[in-house]
C-alpha cells in the first residue's frame, strides 16, 4: 500500500511550487555554497535541459525530503526510462522507510547503482544512456542511476523489411520502446521529440520527431499543423493518419514512407526528414520523401558500393517491368506483331494459336490468380502458406496451360511481373504498382503501342506535379538534381555521399562525410 | 506567380521538346520536293533565319518583363486593337496545337494504328494535353526536363543508318541554285517553329536577360543541328528518287533496320517521338489556354483548359482526307510563319517606335 501512497506525496510536491522558499531558508549552512557555484537547483536545471531544445519527453521531478525538507529533483527521459524502477530504486527507499532518512543515507543505501558525478558535460550523454539523474541542493554535483526501460515484446526483424546484411531489430507496438530505438541510433541532443495526441476518445499518442538542427521548421510545423487539425473520436491505426496528413489522396502512390526499421527511420532523420512514430503500432511514418526513397533498402549501404548500385538499378527496372511488362506483351502480340524478332514468330505463334480468347483476359486472368495466391498466403499461417504456394503457384499454373486456358508465355509474362512487383522494399509502393498495371494492361489492350506510351506520359507526369509537404515526389530527377542522383538510381560510395538531399530543404546541406581523408596524403 | 516560375536551364529543354515535334519526320521529304538534295542547305539557312525571330521575341519580353504576348499586345497597339491581336495569337497558337493533332493522328493513322477511329487518337492525345496543362508550367517543364533523354534513343537510331550510306548521293552539292534554296528555307522555318512559345513562357522565366538569349537561342541552333543530321541522313540513305515516293523518310530508312531482338525499329522509334509531339502539343495549348485566360479575363487558365483541349481536338476531326491534311498544313504554316516567325519582329519595331516599355526594364 504505501507504494500507492507515496506517490501522491510526489504530486503534492509537484503542484506546490510556491512552498519553494521555505527549503531555502532552511538550508541556511548551504547558502555558502550557493553563492560559490552561483547556481540554484531551478537554474541549474534549466542549464542542464538546455541542449534538449524543445523535446517532451525530458521530465523532472522535484521532491521535497520529508527528513531535512531539502529539495532533490530527478531527471530523466521518459521515454527510455522505467519508471518502475525509478519508483522502486529511488523513491521508494527514500520515502517509504523511516522518517529519519536524508539523502546522506540513501546515498550509503544505493551506493552500487549510484554514481556521483560532477562534469555537467555528462548530463546529456547520461540521460540519453536511460540514467535517472538525482540533483540536489548542492549543485556542485549530481547522481545517475541507471534505469533502463525493459521491452515489451520481443524486439525482432520486421517480417515485410527482412534484409541480409545490417541490424535485425524493428519497431514494436510500445512508443517508449520505439523512440529508445531511434535514440539509440542518433545520441544527439538535437533529436527533438513532440508528443501530440489526436482523437478526441482514444487519445492516440503520436510522436513526432525530428533533428533540431538539421530538418527545416517548415516541415515540422505542416506536420504538426495538419495533424492537430484532425478532429475524430477515433484514430486507431497509422493509416488513418497517413489519409489524413498526405496531400493527394486520390494519387496511388504512397506519399510518406511506412517501415518497421528503426535504422532507416534514423537515416532518414539525419537526411532532414520528419518521422511520426505510433503508440500501439510497429509502423513509422517518414515524410517529405520522394519516390527514390521506397526503392532504398538499408541492404544496399552495407554492400560493396557497386553491387549496391546494381541492385538499386534493378529494383528500378523492376518498377517498370512490373508495371509495363504485360501491357508490352499484350500490345506486342495483339496490335504489333511485326516487332517481334522473325526467330520467335514461330515460337509466340505456337504458344497463342489454341487459346480462345484476347490476350486481355488471358493476362488478367492470371493476374488476378496472383494476387488470390497471394492474399491468401498472407491470411494463412506460414505452414499452410507454403501449401497455397504449391497448390497456386504449380498445380494451377502448370494445370492452366495443360488445359489450354492461358499460353505458356502469358504465364512467363506474369510470372517475372509478379516477382518484379515485390522487389520494391516498400510494401507500399509494391502495392502501388501492382494496381497499376490494370491500366496498362487495358491501354495497352486498346491502343496498343499508343495506350502504353501516354499511359507513362500520364503517370510520370502525376509523379512530376505530385508534392509531399511541399518538395517534390519525383525529385532527384524532376525537379534534375545532378548532386543527388548519387542516392537514386545507384548507390555511390559512402565518401560520395557528402551532401544531403536537396528537395528535403535541410539547414545543414554538408553531412561532413569527409571518410577517406588518409587518402588524401 | 512565383512558384510558377521557371529557371533559365529549364526554358532551354522547353525550348528544345517543343521545337521537336511533328516536323521531324516529314521534313526531309518536304524538303527534297523544292530544294531538291540541297534540303539540308536550306533548313541551315532557316535555322540562322529564325535567330532573327528570337532576337526579336527576346527583346520585345525584355522590355516588359514578366507578361506575356497577351499583356504586351494591349500595351503597345493599344486597349482595342491589342485586344483583337489577343484573340488572332490565341486562335494562331491553337491552330497550332491543331495542326500538331492533324499531323499526328495522319502519322499514327499510317504507321501504327490503321484500324482505330481518328477522333479516338485525336482524343486521347486532347485528354492528356489537358491533364498537363491543368498545372502550372514549373511542373510541365520539369517533365519536359525529364523526358528529353528520350532524344538520345533517337539519335542512335538515326546514327545506325551510318552503316550503309552513300555520300555521292550529295553532289554536286547546289544543283538547285542558291534562290530556290533561300526560298524553300521557309518550309524549314515551319518544322523548326517552337522557338515562339517563348513569348508566353520567358514571362515565367528567372535569370538575365543575356542567359535568357543564350539559352534560347542554343535551343534553337541545337535543333537545327539535329533536323539538319537527320535530313542529311536521309538524303545520304536514299537515293534521290527514292526521296520522291518516301513521304516519311525517316520511318522509311528505320524500317529496313532490324536488329536481333527488335524487327520494327521503326514501332519503337514512333512511341519515343509521340512523347516529342505531345510535348510540342502540350507547350502550345498551355499559351493557347493562356490565351483563353486574357481574353475571357478567368482568374486561371485551368478554368479554360478543357474547353482548349475539346475545340482543339474537335476542329483537329474535321480534315478527313489526305488531300485536305495537306491543305491544312499548308495554311496553317503559312499562318505560323507570319504570326511566329516575323510579326514578333514588327511587334518590336512597334514598340520601338511608340517607345513603349515598361518602367523596370532596361532600357536599350
Amino acid at each position: 500500500m504505501t507504494f500507492f501512497k507515496k506517490p501522491k506525496k510526489l504530486i503534492q510536491e509537484k503542484e506546490a511550487p510556491i512552498q519553494q522558499d521555505s527549503p531555502q531558508e532552511d538550508n541556511s549552512k548551504d547558502n555558502e555554497s550557493v553563492t560559490v557555484q552561483k547556481l540554484s537547483l531551478d537554474e541549474m536545471l534549466t542549464k542542464v535541459k538546455e541542449p534538449f531544445s524543445a523535446t517532451e519527453d525530458l521530465l523532472t521531478h522535484e521532491i521535497e525530503l520529508p527528513s531535512d525538507k531539502s529539495r532533490i529533483a530527478l531527471l530523466y527521459i521518459e521515454s527510455i526510462v522505467d519508471k518502475q524502477l525509478v519508483q522502486s530504486m529511488i523513491l521508494n527507499p527514500l520515502f517509504v522507510t523511516d522518517k529519519e532518512i536524508n539523502f546522506a543515507s540513501f546515498k550509503q543505501m544505493a551506493s552500487i547503482d549510484l554514481k556521483k558525478h560532477t562534469e555537467i558535460k555528462q548530463v546529456q550523454e547520461l540521460l540519453l544512456q536511460s540514467n535517472t539523474l538525482i540533483f540536489t541542493e548542492d549543485t556542485s554535483c549530481f547522481y545517475a542511476m541507471s534505469t533502463p526501460v525493459k521491452t515489451q515484446r520481443d524486439i525482432t526483424e520486421p517480417d515485410n523489411e527482412t534484409i541480409i546484411r545490417g541490424a535485425h531489430e524493428g519497431f514494436i507496438e510500445n512508443l517508449s520502446m520505439n523512440l529508445a530505438l531511434v535514440r539509440k541510433r542518433l545520441k544527439t541532443p538535437r533529436l527533438t521529440v513532440k508528443y501530440l495526441q489526436v482523437g478526441k476518445e482514444t487519445h492516440t499518442t503520436i510522436a513526432l520527431l525530428y533533428v533540431d538542427n538539421i530538418c527545416d521548421p517548415e516541415h515540422v510545423k505542416e506536420v504538426d499543423k495538419r495533424i492537430k487539425s484532425i478532429e475524430a473520436d477515433a484514430v486507431y491505426t497509422p493509416g488513418n493518419i497517413e489519409e489524413s496528413i498526405e496531400d493527394k489522396p486520390f494519387s496511388f502512390f504512397p506519399q510518406m514512407l511506412s517501415t518497421e526499421r528503426p535504422d532507416r527511420v534514423a537515416a532518414n532523420l539525419m537526411e532532414g526528414r520528419v518521422a511520426l512514430i505510433y503508440d500501439t503500432s510497429p509502423t513509422a511514418h517518414v515524410m517529405p520523401v520522394n519516390f527514390f526513397s521506397f526503392y532504398q533498402s538499408v541492404d544496399d549501404y552495407n554492400k560493396r558500393w557497386h553491387i549496391g548500385s546494381f541492385f538499386r538499378f534493378v529494383r528500378i527496372m523492376g518498377f517498370f517491368i512490373a508495371m509495363g511488362l504485360p501491357a508490352v506483351y499484350i500490345a506486342i502480340v495483339s496490335f504489333h506483331f511485326e516487332v517481334i524478332p522473325f526467330g520467335l514468330i514461330l515460337l509466340i505463334k505456337s504458344s497463342l494459336e489454341d487459346i480462345p480468347y484476347p490476350p486481355l483476359f488471358e493476362a488478367l486472368l492470371m493476374e488476378l490468380t496472383i494476387e488470390l495466391i497471394r492474399e491468401a498466403s498472407i491470411r494463412l499461417p506460414t505452414r499452410i502458406g507454403s501449401t497455397i504456394a504449391i497448390v497456386g503457384g504449380l498445380v494451377i499454373g502448370d494445370a492452366v496451360v495443360k488445359a489450354g486456358l492461358v499460353s505458356n508465355l502469358m504465364i512467363i509474362v506474369v510470372a517475372i511481373t509478379a516477382i518484379a512487383a515485390y522487389i520494391v522494399p516498400s510494401n507500399e509502393m509494391s502495392a502501388a504498382v501492382r494496381i497499376l498495371r490494370f491500366p496498362f494492361m487495358v491501354a495497352a489492350a486498346t491502343l496498343g503501342f499508343l495506350g502504353i506510351v501516354f499511359g507513362f506520359l500520364i503517370l510520370i507526369f502525376h509523379l512530376c506535379r505530385l508534392y509531399t509537404f511541399g518538395s517534390p515526389y519525383f525529385a532527384p530527377i524532376a525537379p534534375l538534381n545532378l548532386a543527388d542522383l548519387k542516392d537514386a538510381f545507384i548507390r555511390a560510395p559512402f565518401w560520395k555521399q557528402n551532401t544531403r538531399p536537396k528537395d528535403v530543404t535541410a539547414q545543414k546541406v554538408d553531412n561532413a562525410n569527409h571518410t577517406r581523408k588518409w587518402d588524401k596524403s | 506567380m512565383n512558384s510558377h516560375t521557371i529557371t533559365h536551364r529549364q526554358l532551354f529543354f522547353l525550348v528544345v521538346q517543343t521545337q521537336i515535334g511533328v516536323g521531324v519526320l516529314s521534313l526531309p521529304f518536304s524538303l527534297f520536293t523544292k530544294a531538291k538534295i540541297d534540303g539540308w542547305i536550306s533548313l541551315i539557312i532557316a535555322g540562322l533565319l529564325i535567330q532573327f525571330s528570337i532576337l526579336a521575341i527576346w527583346k520585345l519580353c525584355d522590355r516588359f518583363p514578366q507578361n506575356t504576348i497577351y499583356e504586351i499586345l494591349p500595351k503597345i497597339m493599344g486597349k482595342n486593337l491589342g485586344l483583337v491581336f489577343n484573340f488572332i495569337y490565341t486562335m494562331h497558337f491553337a491552330f497550332i496545337s491543331i495542326l500538331i493533332l492533324i499531323m499526328y493522328n495522319s502519322i499514327v493513322g499510317k504507321w501504327i494504328l490503321f484500324e482505330t477511329p481518328h477522333w479516338v487518337i485525336i482524343f486521347i492525345m486532347a485528354a492528356a494535353g489537358y491533364y498537363f496543362i491543368t498545372s502550372s508550367p514549373r511542373e510541365i517543364v520539369r517533365f519536359f526536363v525529364l523526358v528529353t533523354p528520350l532524344l538520345l534513343i533517337l539519335f542512335v537510331f538515326i546514327l545506325y543508318a551510318y552503316t550503309d550510306v552513300h555520300f555521292l548521293y550529295l553532289f554536286p552539292v547546289g544543283q538547285a541554285g542558291i534562290l530556290t534554296i533561300i526560298k524553300s528555307s521557309s518550309d524549314a522555318v515551319v518544322a523548326l517553329l517552337g522557338f515562339d512559345v517563348a513569348l508566353v513562357f520567358l514571362a515565367y522565366t528567372t535569370g538575365t536577360p543575356a542567359k535568357k538569349i543564350k539559352v534560347i537561342s542554343f535551343a534553337s541552333f541545337c535543333i537545327t543541328v539535329l533536323y539538319a543530321f537527320i535530313v542529311f541522313t536521309t538524303y545520304i540513305y536514299f537515293n534521290p528518287e527514292e526521296i520522291v515516293i518516301v513521304p516519311e523518310p525517316v520511318l522509311y530508312m528505320l524500317k529496313a533496320f532490324s536488329f536481333s531482338i527488335i524487327e520494327r525499329t521503326d514501332l519503337i522509334f514512333l512511341s519515343v517521338w509521340i512523347i516529342s509531339v505531345a510535348t510540342s502539343f502540350i507547350s502550345y495549348l498551355f499559351i493557347t489556354a493562356k490565351g483563353v485566360q486574357t481574353l475571357f479575363k478567368l482568374k486561371d487558365h485551368q478554368k479554360g483548359a478543357p474547353y482548349v483541349a475539346i475545340f482543339c481536338a474537335m476542329i483537329a476531326i474535321i480534315p478527313n482526307e489526305k488531300l485536305e491534311v495537306l491543305i491544312w498544313n499548308k495554311y496553317i504554316s503559312l499562318t505560323s510563319l507570319i504570326f511566329s516567325a516575323m510579326f514578333p519582329i514588327v511587334l518590336l519595331l512597334i514598340a520601338m517606335l511608340r517607345k513603349k516599355q515598361e518602367k523596370g526594364a532596361a532600357s536599350s
